[in-house]
């Protein structure tokens, strides 16, 4: 095994190496410059662009630039943020919790409710909820998240005023913590999770369902329904475990979901998370804070990946090799 | 030949299944929609009164309303459809191609070729789409319509060409290879004659569910301002105008949006089908 | 294992009633039946607002709780002379002679810590400004201040090195002292990332307490501020990028407050909440469409269509300023006369830009021999067509919206307009390389004219003066204006009219901004200089507090 595991883990630290060059480079293609970001509302002359360019290392040559950056990486510190000022790793551990939250709420869900809602559609395949289900979750699918959002923030946080409009907590409690903050933060976090869950669920159902239906015309099922057994212990230990296989790699694909939080659902939220974190950091051309953010999430992925291959080799025999 | 008679069988089968028939018919309906109806509509670009004619509801003259610049929505909508729809099969198709070269190519030379390209492959998937995309376009002042179209294709093909190596492999070791090339056949024609038809199943029905995919993501792009450029009108672009507007006058993102739902959800129920419908045991 | 949905179900349902529930905060004693506590939903929180490393109008609203200026301007906004500033870190203040003016500080103020505001610290706030490289901007307009010394612990001496009226507005408006006991030390390449400038120690009304960037700025009552006590105990900065998540923080009760309710379709969604009241307040922004009359790729040729002065003038007699202001800011916007601001004092009133003229516009391009040959639409000369690129940021809202009305305006008479949408950046970076046909500035004037300089006289050439306009006749008058011993008036009205006549730029509107106040708040002021400035000033009227508001700090 631990060959094997070596040869993966190799495989994913080439991955990363592979990604984080190109980003980098990819990114200082970018005509615009972080400093004119700041200069933005007061719209500098070149003179003072030129100070501050000097100061953050910008008139240096691309490859002097980048080996800076990799020494950097590997001390742990991944620059300072040029809109900021403060140190990336700071801001990307600030808003690192929310997008977890959110991410991981939604990945709970969908593979709960999504995996149980597929379960039920294979079982029940042809029927009337199957059909139903299948409606409504490609319909799910279909609906962009940010339009989503918006219907959802008007009707149910200003029209009815069921949720907040935005934001991770009451601006007010800001001294709390213990239960009362995490009530708060629930409450803050319902409708940005059920817009993402209501876009990406319909995926989960869909490969459950299939994975399911799969399995559950295969010889072993038949043979364990032949034996006598009961329908529950035949669906949930017999036929699941072996339709887990497609959402194991789609949990590893999930994970880069999870991180960058959707975007759009951050925007329309205010959710202060790494999804509008990336983007206000790609207007900027603020490269420190996009650098880093962009490894944390390439990180995550491999690391995605990595997780759900070692699922697959417990859970199937046929893999130890 | 395999070829026709195949496609012939994957659109009656996919005809013959509820959704796919309901998908179908949807989707020639868009289509028609977008082909013909640009014709008899209103200018999207025209404003006729900036001040009195801004914000109507549905009504008579302007069957979606207008909007705040006075722009017939229904009119926007349709010429929408017809960008929303080029710009997603033209990426799409470019993203197919790619794909199939290079799943192809890893395939069946296998050895460090494989090896290398799937290590591409493996870390461009690394990267979320999303955030090439936004990272891409950032590169571009104003990124013109038809390198948007290359950029989006250019970023798509990466689980298609997974997918083609996959089947490539798999039909590698069937026994008909080995018969042609024990035959005597010339690579390139076994490549062609078997593999290549047999693994264009799984990348069409890739591609198909690709194209709502595309759709969906461009709209997004739109909607955050970095994709399709004013005044050609885009339904993720009408969406973010709408946005500020979407309380006071709904049918500005109403409209928009449904139409998203609508060609998505018809082109997925068309993949499906054809999904359904080229399944190797029915076939 | 049954995945209880339902379970699920309830919970979704049961949150809205749980939740006020469990987290109700606790009633304080004691709270004065007029204070309170304020929210300000905000587009940008403020990342650092501490003088001499201030970028951006977020960071300077903030800055103005913390920290006074000596003086402030008053009501009438007025710059020139020695009179019209309301006192604030200095008391009083007298003029030696015609190069020398002599502030005595207010015994009274104190720092945040405790140490009374001295000379020194002015001294070594204007000596931190205006080393190399710190702030270029300022030092240029504070080319003229000669020293700036102390006289015992009370008194600063300002020297100046030319006689002009606006040397009192120099002295007091730019710069805002830091506490030189904390700051001196701390030497300026660092400053940024001090622990003062993460917790800055100021001298205004509000004190620092907590900033969670992205999320929220929390500022407290100083209540021993020399100048009164205020009567909002907390001031709580949220942030809200988009201007749909601002109006839902207002509508659903979380924020009491918005400054600039954008776009104008959503001022009548406040405007009917009862809770709300919109006050209008003029603004010192003006946006105009800049040409560059340079050639884009070598600045030391002209611009092949827009150096032409006629064309210039044709494209400003296409537009109806008047109705693309009205669909975009209803009446909240203004169409200007020149680089003037609704609010500045050298505006005038009776003055009216040119009105739409669309004949005399095509009989001008036809005259300079532009004429559409192959009658696709677009007007042709020898063999270019009038094709121009019009640069904006796409996040400004405003400028999108009205970007399209002016390309269709311009489709009409011939010339075709490609919209260029750019990020902040990119477009802030075309601008400074005068790669634009026309660009979309929009430019937050300071109250004194003074700054005409920078963008349309020829000095401005090597800074902000991106478009290359140069008119000799706008500089002589622009310096007549800085100079005039009394009567400076005509002067820069005539300069803003030289700059109207040469066409450099169609200046198509000053905003009004819309900012929505919670009803309960009393003695509201906003100030166009410094929108949140007078916070100090406000309170709550009495009966109408909410639970907020008797919460202790």
């Amino acid at each position: 095994m631990p060959g094997w595991l070596f040869s993966r883990l190799l495989q994913a630290a080439a991955t990363l190496a592979a990604a984080i060059v190109v980003l980098f480079f990819l990114m200082r293609l970018a005509p615009g410059d972080p400093l004119a970001q700041l200069a933005g509302e007061r719209q500098m002359s070149l003179q003072e662009v030129e100070v501050l360019r000097a100061r953050y290392g910008l008139d240096q040559p691309l490859t002097s630039q980048f080996s800076a950056f990799v020494r950097g990486v590997i001390r742990g510190d991944l620059g300072t943020s040029i809109s900021q000022r403060r140190p990336v790793t700071r801001i990307l551990a600030e808003r690192l919790p929310a997008t977890l939250l959110l991410g991981g709420t939604v990945l709970v869900l969908n593979f709960t409710i999504g995996i149980w809602l597929g379960v039920l559609q294979a079982r029940r395949k042809g029927s009337r909820a199957d059909r139903w289900l299948s409606t409504l979750s490609l319909t799910g699918y279909a609906t962009p998240s940010f339009w989503l959002g918006l219907i959802l923030v008007w009707l149910v946080a200003v029209r009815w005023h069921w949720f907040p409009a935005g934001g991770m907590v009451d601006p007010l409690r800001s001294g709390e913590s213990g239960l009362p903050r995490m009530l708060d933060v629930a409450h803050h976090l319902v409708l940005p999770v059920l817009t993402l869950t209501i876009v990406s669920m319909a995926v989960t159902m869909r490969h459950q369902r299939t994975a399911m239906l799969e399995v559950l015309g295969a010889d072993f099922v038949r043979t364990a329904r032949a034996k006598g057994l009961d329908e529950g212990p035949v669906i949930w230990r017999h036929a699941w475990r072996n339709a887990l296989f497609p959402i194991i790699t789609l949990f590893g694909l999930w994970l880069p979901v999870l991180v960058t939080g959707s975007v759009f659902v951050e925007g329309v939220f205010a959710w202060p998370g790494l999804g509008s974190l990336s983007q206000e950091a790609i207007s900027g051309r603020d490269y420190p804070l996009l650098m880093g953010t962009a490894l944390l999430v390439s990180f995550t992925v491999v690391l995605g990946n990595v997780l759900a291959d070692l699922a697959y080799f417990y859970l199937d025999p046929r893999v130890r090799r | 030949m395999i070829r026709l008679g195949w496609s012939r069988t994957a659109l009656k089968g996919a005809w013959e299944q509820p959704g796919g028939r309901r998908g179908l018919l949807l989707l020639a309906l868009i289509v028609i929609v977008a082909l013909v109806g640009p014709a008899f509509l209103p200018d999207p670009a025209s404003q006729p009164d900036l001040i009195r004619g801004a914000l109507l509801p549905p009504g008579f003259g302007h069957p979606f309303g207008t909007d705040q610049l006075s722009r017939d929505v229904l009119s926007r909508v349709v010429h929408g459809a017809r960008i929303s729809l080029s710009v997603a099969l033209l990426a799409v198709a470019l993203s197919a191609t790619l794909g199939c070269l290079v799943g192809m190519v890893a395939g069946y030379f296998g050895g460090w070729t494989d090896a290398v390209l799937m290590r591409l492959v493996d870390g461009a998937l690394a990267i979320p789409r999303l955030f090439i995309l936004l990272l891409l376009i950032a590169v571009w002042d104003h990124i013109p319509l038809a390198a948007l179209i290359v950029v989006l294709g250019a970023t798509g093909w990466f689980g298609t060409s997974r997918l083609v190596r996959a089947e490539v492999l798999r039909l590698r070791e069937q026994e008909y290879v080995g018969a042609a090339v024990a035959l005597g056949a010339p690579r390139r024609r076994i490549i062609l004659r078997h593999l290549f038809p047999n693994a264009l199943a799984p990348v069409l029905v890739a591609s198909t569910l690709a194209v709502g995919d595309v759709i969906l993501i461009e709209a997004g792009l739109s909607f955050l301002g970095l994709g399709i450029r004013p005044p050609t009108p885009s339904w993720g672009a009408m969406i973010l105008d709408a946005r500020s507007t979407l309380f006071t006058a709904p049918w500005t993102g109403a409209f928009p949006g449904l139409a998203i739902v609508i060609t998505v959800v018809a082109v997925n129920l068309v993949g499906e089908s054809l999904r359904d419908a080229l399944d190797p045991r029915r076939l | 294992m049954r995945a209880p949905l339902w379970l699920v179900r309830v919970g979704l349902v049961a949150f809205p009633s749980l939740v006020p529930l469990l987290t109700r905060s606790p009633q304080a004693q004691g709270v004065p039946a007029d204070h309170g506590t304020i929210v300000i939903a905000v587009g940008t929180l403020a990342t650092l607002p501490v003088p001499t490393v201030i970028t951006g109008r977020w960071n300077q609203d903030v800055s103005d709780l913390l920290f006074l200026k000596l003086a402030r301007l008053g009501p009438e906004l007025a710059t020139g002379g020695d009179k019209r500033f309301v006192p604030q870190l200095a008391k009083s203040w007298t003029r030696r002679d015609s190069l020398t003016l002599v502030f005595d500080l207010d015994p009274r103020a104190r720092w945040h810590d405790g140490t009374p505001v001295t000379s020194r610290d002015v001294v070594f706030t204007f000596r931190r400004t205006l080393e190399p490289g710190v702030d270029p901007q300022r030092a240029l307009l504070l080319r003229y201040l000669a020293s700036v010394t102390e006289e015992g612990p009370q008194r600063v001496v300002f020297r100046f090195s030319r006689a002009y009226s606006e040397q009192l507005y120099d002295a007091v408006y730019h710069v805002q002292p830091l506490p030189a006991h904390l700051a001196d030390s701390i030497p300026y390449a660092r400053f940024a990332t001090s622990s003062f400038a993460q917790h800055p120690i100021g001298n205004g009304p509000y004190k620092w307490v907590a900033l969670v960037p992205g999320q929220r700025l929390e500022l407290v009552a100083n209540p021993d501020f020399f100048l009164g006590a205020p009567k909002l105990d907390r001031v709580v900065f949220v942030e809200a990028r988009d201007p749909e998540a601002q109006l839902n923080l207002v509508l659903s009760g979380t924020a009491d407050a918005l400054e600039n309710v954008v776009p104008v379709t959503n001022i009548p969604r406040v405007a009917e909440n009862p809770s709300f009241r919109m006050l209008q307040v003029p603004s010192f922004t003006v946006s105009y469409l800049l040409f560059n009359q340079l050639s884009r790729s070598d600045r030391s040729l002209p611009h092949p269509i827009l150096a032409d002065s006629l064309v210039r003038l044709a494209i400003a007699l296409a537009l109806d300023r008047a109705t693309l202001v009205k669909n975009v800011f209803g009446d909240y916007g203004a169409v200007p006369y020149g680089p003037v601001a609704i609010l500045s004092w050298v505006r005038d009133p009776k003055v009216k830009p040119l009105a739409q003229d669309t004949a005399r516009a095509r009989a001008l391009l036809r005259s300079r021999g532009w004429v559409d040959t192959n009658s696709d639409g677009i007007l042709e000369r020898n063999g270019v067509p009038l094709v121009l690129d019009l640069n904006y940021p796409v996040t400004s809202a405003p400028r999108k919206q009205m970007a399209l009305g002016i390309q269709e305006q311009l489709r009409r008479i011939g010339i075709k307009v490609e919209l260029v949408g750019m990020e902040g950046a990119a477009w802030n970076e075309a601008r400074n390389r005068h790669d634009f046909d026309i660009d979309f500035s929009s430019v937050g004037l300071d109250p004194s004219p003074a700054g005409l300089i920078q963008s349309w006289s020829c000095e401005g050439l090597s800074g902000t003066n991106v478009g290359g306009y140069c008119d000799p006749r706008v500089d002589s008058l622009l310096n007549q204006g800085i100079f005039a011993r009394k009567d400076a008036l005509p002067i820069w009205r005539r300069a803003v009219q030289q700059i109207e006549q040469d066409v450099p730029a169609v200046f198509i509107y000053a905003p009004i901004y819309a900012f929505a106040v919670h009803r309960r708040y009393a003695h509201v002021n906003i100030r166009p200089e410094g929108w949140w400035a007078a916070l100090g000033e406000w309170s709550v009227t009495p009966g109408q507090q909410l639970e907020r508001d008797r919460a202790s700090p």
